[in-house]
């Protein structure tokens, strides 16, 4: 995929040529610099951006997202992927319990909300239980600290049961040992089989993937 | 789902929008106070036309309509009309009771002579008569000290009958303002001067007249000494002010409108008088009449017009009749109480419709400060833009949050602004009386909050934080203000912004127009929808890339 952003005049070309095939329950780090494009890279695989116009196409179970129709995108972002970001990226309105529902209810149609409401709500409190979470679940995420704030994000993206987890720096905020805590989560949900594609600039925390891929130069190096 | 959830908590969770909602409402408010209260005093124009006048008048000033016996008959056979009545209406001076000594005061004022009957069954002369006993309904929320606690019921009786039931003689109803006597109180009675003791009916007036003689010359001046028998209250202080009821048959005789002899100076009779030729019929310068119910006034007119033209018609063919009704037209006018005041009504009902169209305005601040304040919001919002967008939400979905977000605030401030408009009309004699007449323990809670705010703020700006001292300042200042000129206004004696002499009824209208009310609710939600719009594309189309990296 190629992808070239422009910067008032410039043209900054990101990914020059970067090809990943990722399989069925398959974990790859994606490793390199600051600046080097993983998190582009991550947010094309996640429909957020978009490819350069001939500049290669993002392909999820044999299906080019560019051929799919606008409300077919919208399911893919909320039913297929869930996002893991580095600055967690909660609804500072929304109790715990709420982010955590959020894709649910972006996902459930108004005629469904009264019939599903109540098994959404358990399973979002199940997520967050298992996650240490059960005492926070009314609480607002100014009111949590780093490494419980990206346990809620990471119950969110798992709301949906999604197939494939993309986590952009998830221990890239948080100290030490919180970030070993938040790294043996990813791990739990990778051995229950979830595919995961995780960008990082730690060649420790890479080191923990089924496969390590280099982006340097705007491409892929196994 | 999670549109409302959103919109609920970007509602509940900050204050800009409650601002929104208030401006919202004031816009709204200020519309419909502004037209009920213009809308209320046309009502207040037009039902009184008919209280003091009936539905249609046909009316022939200074030499008045002959015959108009004959033609009261001729109108009382119509289906279309319920009653008439003869009026005589003149200009004349009445010599009040008061100051005590010998030089009294001169008030001009318009004399209606009428048949006290049939013309209250034209008129709503009967409600009208203030001196009454009340009613048990009347009882329950009448001041303590109102005179008319002690009235009997033979004061309205003489009102009724313009007769003074003690000495058997006619009696004048002069209007509640036309004594300088006569006190309006804030809940709107009256209390004559020093302590009921110029109260009218126990007084005398004379009355004079200046007759015009057939020729448009004025003849010899007519006075006579009527016992005051009760006083009419419209509310139209115009006519409280300078009217006063006469008995028609003396108001003709006073004003040469009497019946009398014709005679021919160069013959004469077995006497060697001038020979009586004919009679000159009693004249009344107006025939009120009302239609009957369901009968529109226009309806009533179309009627008149053809009966007026008949009683003609036959006074013309009649020998026997020496003086004959002015044919329409010159001088002689049949038009309802509407058209009669239509230079004066007219104007009105153009400010009103230029006031709808310079208050329409207020639809532009509402959707300019929705628009302004939803700008900033979806700037503040943009990370959750991105967010959303990540897990899903199509971009129709997060317009909708904003535009929802508009319809809500555009509603709510709708409600409140109804509310508040209701509140303000309903209770706007009150308000103005307050003005009127400041109550000082207001001045005295506003200086104490004034006080309060100014501890708050010493004791929350001791940090040096500029905002708790804004603040505060800005809320001690504004009571402070608020405290001042309350006590300026005691002081200088209150302001009277509705001055019934300019505005022609003692009270305000109070009646809130629905049909207004309805059409800005709709407007200020409609604009604030329009407002929202703008805000919502911007959201929808945010990148959520650039969202998510929004600090």
């Amino acid at each position: 995929m190629h992808k070239t952003y422009r910067l008032g005049r410039v043209d900054v070309p990101v990914l020059k040529g970067a090809t990943l095939h990722v399989k069925p329950g398959e974990w790859v780090a994606i490793l390199g610099p600051s600046g080097s494009g993983k998190s582009t890279l991550l947010h094309l695989l996640g429909d957020l951006d978009q490819p350069d116009a001939d500049g290669g196409e993002v392909r999820f179970d044999g299906r080019s997202l560019a051929s799919m129709s606008r409300r077919a995108r919208n399911l893919y972002r909320n039913r297929s992927i869930g996002f893991v970001f580095q600055f967690y990226h909660l609804l500072p309105e929304l109790n715990v319990l709420e982010n955590t529902l959020l894709p649910a209810l972006v996902g459930l149609h108004r005629w469904n909300y009264y019939r599903r409401i109540g098994q959404l709500r358990k399973r979002a409190t199940q997520l967050l239980e298992s996650f240490g979470l059960g005492h926070r679940l009314k609480h607002r995420p100014r009111e949590l600290s780093g490494g419980e704030r990206q346990r809620v994000a990471i119950a969110r993206a798992l709301m949906n049961n999604p197939k494939v987890l993309l986590a952009d720096e998830p221990t890239g905020n948080l100290d030490e040992a919180t970030g070993a805590e938040i790294l043996d989560l990813i791990v739990q949900q990778h051995r229950d089989g979830l595919t995961i594609v995780m960008v990082t600039h730690d060649p420790a925390i890479a080191e923990r993937a089924d496969r390590v891929v280099h982006l340097h130069d705007g491409r892929i190096a196994e | 789902m999670y549109h409302a959830l959103l919109t609920n908590r970007y509602l509940t969770s900050r204050v800009i929008p409650l601002i929104a909602v208030a401006a919202v409402a004031l816009c709204v408010a200020l519309v419909i106070i502004v037209v009920s209260v213009m809308t209320g005093f046309l009502n207040m124009v037009r039902d009184s036309g008919r209280t003091l006048m009936g539905d249609v008048v046909i009316s022939y000033p200074v030499t008045g309509i002959p015959h108009y016996e004959r033609l009261i008959d001729r109108i009382e056979e119509l289906p279309e009309a319920e009653a008439a009545t003869p009026v005589v209406d003149s200009w004349g001076l009445l010599k009040m009771p008061y100051p005590d000594g010998a030089n009294k005061d001169t008030e001009t004022v318009q004399i209606w002579g009428i048949d006290p009957e049939s013309f209250a069954k034209v008129t709503g002369y009967a409600d009208t008569l203030y001196w009454r006993p009340p009613t048990e309904q009347q009882l329950k929320t009448m001041a303590d000290d109102d005179p008319r606690r002690q009235m009997d019921e033979q004061v309205l009786l003489d009102g009724l009958a313009l007769r003074d039931s003690r000495s058997d003689r006619a009696g004048i109803v002069p209007g509640i303002h036309v004594s300088v006597g006569n006190d309006r109180q804030s809940d709107g009675s009256i209390r004559p001067a020093r302590n009921g003791y110029w109260w009218m009916p126990q007084w005398e007036v004379t009355l004079t007249t200046l007759p015009i003689a057939t020729g448009g010359g004025l003849l010899e001046p007519e006075s006579r000494i009527f016992p005051v028998v009760n006083e009419f209250f419209s509310g139209v202080f115009l006519i409280d002010d300078k009217r006063a009821m006469v008995p028609l048959e003396i108001a003709q005789r006073m004003l040469h409108l009497d019946q009398g002899e014709i005679v021919d100076e160069e013959q004469l009779d077995d006497d060697g008088l001038p020979k009586v030729i004919g009679v000159d019929p009693a004249k009344a310068t107006m025939v009120l009449v009302r239609a009957a119910d369901g009968v529109e006034p226009d309806e009533l007119r179309e009627q008149l017009v053809g009966v007026y033209d008949a009683f003609r018609a036959e006074l013309l063919q009649d020998n026997n009749a020496f003086v004959k009704p002015p044919p329409q037209g010159m001088g002689l006018s049949i038009k309802t109480w509407e058209q009669q005041q239509a230079d004066f009504i007219e104007p009105i009902e153009k400010e009103r419709e230029l006031m709808r169209t310079l208050f329409s305005l207020v639809y532009l601040v509402c959707a300019g400060l929705v628009l302004a304040i939803f700008w900033a919001i979806v700037y503040e919002k943009t990370r959750d833009i991105g967010i959303l967008r990540s897990i899903g939400a199509s971009r129709f979905g997060i317009s909708w949050i904003f535009l929802r977000y508009g319809l809500v605030i555009g509603i709510a401030g709708a409600l409140v602004g109804v509310g508040l408009a209701y509140l303000v009309v309903r209770n706007i004699n009150t308000i103005h009386s307050a003005m009127g007449d400041p109550p000082m323990w207001l001045a005295i809670i506003m200086l104490a909050l004034a006080l309060v705010a100014i501890a708050l703020t010493v004791y929350h700006g001791r940090r040096g934080a500029l905002m708790p001292i804004t603040l505060g300042l800005l809320v001690s200042i504004t009571l402070i203000g608020a405290g001042a000129v309350i006590l300026i206004l005691k002081d200088r004696g209150g302001v009277v912004i509705w001055d019934p002499s300019v505005y022609y009824f003692t009270t305000i209208p109070n009646e809130m127009d629905s049909g207004t009310a309805i059409f800005t609710m709709i407007g200020a939600v409609i604009f604030s929808l329009i407002g929202a719009f703008l805000p919502a594309a911007k959201a929808a189309d945010t990148d959520p890339v650039r969202a998510l990296h929004y600090e």
